[in-house]
């Protein structure tokens, strides 16, 4: 490729040439000496503004300057380098920085000047709290690696960057806390993403997928926040983040099966509080996922298990039902599902007719004309109610489900502690990057059980989760009056 | 090494040995020895705590697996061979315990009479277990202490009010010769002992950790005793008839409330614990294979033994008290062999002790 010369139409010629797009501008102006400058920059991503008050401005009222060095000090704008390969110029000038030339100077100046439209911070959608912080990610790597920064003011909070996608050249960012994190997880994160070889990053998630150990996992591999108070504390518990530009959602490394279970407020809440609503999750996802095949096994296989007076209430309800137990949950089940996707797909204004139709003609006629029963429909609600208890788990859940109903339907009883036996052989062996999945009930941990599916108070949580072996094991230090109080 | 941690076979003892004590082995011992089952399953689980000490002093002389040990003092062909007749006893002490949990499977998890196939599956799992290795058996251990606690506080909980221990008394009313037959022929249930062996040179001694076994172990045979004593207080006389004992236990209290066979949950949670239990000898039947074989890949000697095993079930399908009685009263002295006299010739195997065990703080998690 052609070097850049001292001549700036030539250097202008030379980036033209290989960004021949239209929407790559040059603003030509001249200097005090009549001297010429070009800024060659992407129409749509660079601030013009900045560009004629910054650069244009002081220019044109100075004469030529000896060197780069010296051009460097005449421009007004604080973020500005030097660069002579036309690859790295034409990167930079697509990631809506400015290359300036000048006439007499075989360099080019990068001025940072990216002006993207971004929408305003606020609270995000899926992780809502009622009680704490309600700053969430946005789009913008920078801003989101700035609201950490916000967060966490230590020296010790290191930002690696790298660019991933050969055409996209994503921005992704790797965040830990040195002497916290565990240094070969953070390298290992690191290479892995530098490994990454791809056409482009649209999201995240595709970064998740190249980070996650076992890609054909039926189970999360990677954590994910939108809310910087969440990842400031997962970063101190040893975790590392990665963000991606473009993306709001944050991914944590490595993650344990119970952070889906802990919510955005239950460390603004008294820990008995927190340790309810744990529980209580805990227990809506077992409900979720068990509930279906327990209906289907009592009523195919064991009767036993009911209640006698619900198994009369039942047995009149099932009365003329022409579907089997395990046939008429799993269509109520599909149906769930169709109607969950098609409420997360279509427009606002037919939400409302979507849910009477929801409601009215497959729940209420479906019962009255006799193709399922209003048990059936009860289970499928309980069901897929509970699962939305975890959001983070609902596809997970939902497989699971289905899973467990067709065991359930076909092997009976039995297949229940089957599939949950195979179930937690899975999950034990799963271990990414050093930490257990199930951790810390499998392998116990038991210091890192105050902060599982229990919920300590926050003075009694003083070492981070061994569980990531961090470098720094302390978190808190009791003060002095507590520790003579403890000792009475 | 440190595939298992101490903690874990800890677990192992305490929480997930009693279950398998829980469906037939009552019912055969008082077939034997009537109200005095208590002595004799006493006289059992002692000689097996003494096995138990036993093989712990050799985790203690020697950081060595059991193989590297009889490599060391016979050579390689020698562990080969002794350890392909090691998988063979694992292979055939699975077949009662597997073939009881089907017989309890079909009985207590079914109204109508399912089909072998619903049993089936259960290989897959084992499968699966199999090719996880000895981190697998740990980590469920871990898993089963909370749920062997709930569900068998309940259990016993629930049977309690109806428990009649004068149904106990008077003791030794049978003669000690009774007894002794008791013991002996029940020997089968009481070769776990045998697994400790297998995790030697697997597992980090630590300061004080025969102590924690040897009190595990002590902590589930007071389950089975306790488990053992309530059975007799409920149903006395006519314990002899009442196989699957776990289930029949709580039937009285549940089975005429307003809550339904409430004790079915707890049932399904103890079953889950039976399920991990019950993969333990398969799980070390493909650790010896794979020894044998030059530590070969697990998978295809899972899939072997599975096969094998299922294939045995489906045979013995409507055989189960053949089985039991060629088991406990012909092939007894078997188990003794494997199960008491091999861990007690290993004392011999070390050739060197030793020096000091280190108590060095575990940082891997297992």
């Amino acid at each position: 490729m052609k070097k850049l010369s001292e001549i700036c139409k030539e250097n202008v010629k030379i980036i033209k040439k290989i960004l021949s797009s239209e929407d790559i501008l040059v603003f030509s102006f001249t200097m005090k000496d009549g001297t010429e400058c070009a800024a060659v920059y992407a129409d749509g991503i660079t601030d013009k503004m900045l560009l004629g008050e910054q650069v244009a401005r002081p220019l044109s009222s100075e004469s030529r300057p000896k060197n780069a060095e010296e051009a460097a000090k005449l421009l007004q704008s604080p973020e500005n380098k030097r660069e002579t390969e036309p690859e790295n110029i034409v990167s930079e000038i697509l990631s809506g920085n400015t290359a300036l030339f000048i006439d007499g100077i075989g360099e080019a100046l990068i001025i940072g000047m990216k002006k993207i439209s971004m929408r305003a911070i606020m609270e995000p959608p899926t992780s809502v709290a009622v009680k704490g912080p309600r700053e969430g990610f946005i789009e913008d790597v920078k801003t989101n690696v700035s609201l950490i920064r916000n967060r966490l003011r230590t020296e010790k909070l290191q930002v690696k960057t790298f660019k991933v996608g050969k055409q996209s050249a994503t921005t992704v960012c790797v965040v830990f806390v040195d002497g916290i994190a565990n240094p070969d997880t953070a390298k290992e994160i690191c290479d892995k993403i530098e490994s990454i070889n791809i056409d482009s990053i649209p999201d995240s998630s595709y970064i998740g997928k190249f980070l996650a150990k076992n890609p054909y996992s039926l189970f999360k591999q990677v954590g994910t926040t939108e809310k910087p108070d969440i990842l400031c504390a997962k970063i101190l518990e040893g975790r590392i983040a990665v963000f991606t530009d473009g993306s709001p959602i944050a991914l944590t490394l490595p993650y344990l099966l119970t952070e889906d279970f802990q919510g955005p407020q239950d460390y603004f809440v008294s820990p008995y509080r927190a340790t309810l609503s744990r529980l209580f999750r805990f227990f809506a996802v077992c409900v979720s996922v068990l509930l279906p095949a327990f209906y289907v096994a009592a009523q195919l296989f064991k009767l036993q298990l009911l209640p006698f007076g619900f198994l009369l209430t039942i047995s009149g309800s099932i009365q003329d039902i022409p579907l089997s137990p395990s046939l008429e949950l799993f269509f109520l089940l599909l149906m769930l599902e169709i109607l969950i996707e098609a409420s997360i797909r279509m427009p606002r204004y037919v939400a409302l007719a979507l849910s009477v139709i929801g409601a009215l003609v497959l729940g209420d006629t479906a019962v009255k004309a006799g193709i399922v029963s209003s048990t059936a429909i009860i289970i499928m609600a309980l069901s897929g109610i509970s699962a939305y208890t975890v959001p983070d788990l609902v596809g997970t859940v939902s497989i699971l489900r289905l899973s467990f109903l067709v065991v359930a339907g076909s092997i009976g009883t039995y297949g229940i502690p089957l599939l949950c036996a195979l179930l937690l052989y899975y999950l034990i062996s799963s271990d990414a990057y050093g930490s257990p999945m199930l951790a810390p009930f499998s392998p116990i941990v038991k210091r890192d059980m105050r902060d599982a599916l229990l919920k300590a108070p926050m003075t009694d949580l003083t070492t981070r989760p061994e569980v990531f072996r961090p470098k720094n094991k302390t978190r808190l230090k009791p003060s002095t009056e507590r520790k003579e109080a403890d000792n009475g | 090494m440190d595939k298992i941690k101490i903690r874990q076979i800890c677990f192992l003892f305490a929480v997930m040995m009693p279950v398998t004590k829980m469906l037939v082995y009552p019912t055969t011992l008082t077939y034997y020895v009537k109200n005095d089952l208590l002595i004799s399953a006493f006289c059992n689980l002692l000689i097996e705590g003494v096995i138990v000490g036993l093989i712990m002093l050799l985790a203690k002389k020697t950081d060595k697996s059991f193989f590297s040990l009889i490599e060391d003092r016979f050579g390689n062909l020698t562990a080969r061979i002794v350890y392909a007749v090691c998988a063979l006893f694992f292979f055939a002490s699975a077949l009662l315990p597997l073939a009881e949990q089907k017989l309890f499977v079909m009985q207590v998890f079914y109204e109508n009479v399912p089909s072998i196939i619903s049993f089936a599956p259960f290989f897959f799992v084992c499968f699966f277990a199999c090719t996880k290795g000895f981190k697998s058996i740990g980590r469920a251990a871990d898993l089963c202490l909370p749920v062997f606690a709930v569900s068998f506080t309940v259990i016993l909980l629930l049977s309690l009010p109806h428990a009649d221990f004068s149904a106990l008394l008077p003791i030794t009313a049978v003669s000690p010769l009774t007894i002794g037959k008791g013991s002996l022929f029940s020997v089968n249930w009481f070769t776990d002992c045998f697994f400790l062996l297998f995790f030697l040179g697997n597992f980090k001694y630590e300061k004080n950790a025969s102590k924690k076994v040897i009190l595990s172990f002590a902590a589930g045979a007071f389950f089975i005793l306790i488990f053992l004593a309530v059975f007799y207080g409920v149903f006395a006389d006519i314990a002899i008839r009442q196989q699957n004992a776990i289930a029949q236990l709580p039937k009285y209290t549940t089975a005429f409330t307003s809550l339904g066979r409430l004790d079915y949950l707890f049932l399904f949670a103890l079953t889950l614990v039976m399920i991990f239990y019950l993969c333990v000898p398969i799980q070390l039947c493909v650790h010896c294979i794979c020894k044998t074989f030059k530590n070969c890949r697990p998978t295809l000697p899972s899939l072997a033994v599975n096969a094998a095993m299922l294939g045995l079930v489906i045979l013995l399908n409507r055989s189960f008290n053949e089985l039991q009685t060629f088991l406990t009263s012909q092939a007894w002295f078997v188990f003794l062999i494997f199960a008491y006299l091999l861990p007690v010739l290993a004392l011999l195997l070390p050739k060197k002790i030793l020096p000091k065990y280190k108590n060095k703080k575990e940082k891997l998690y297992e």
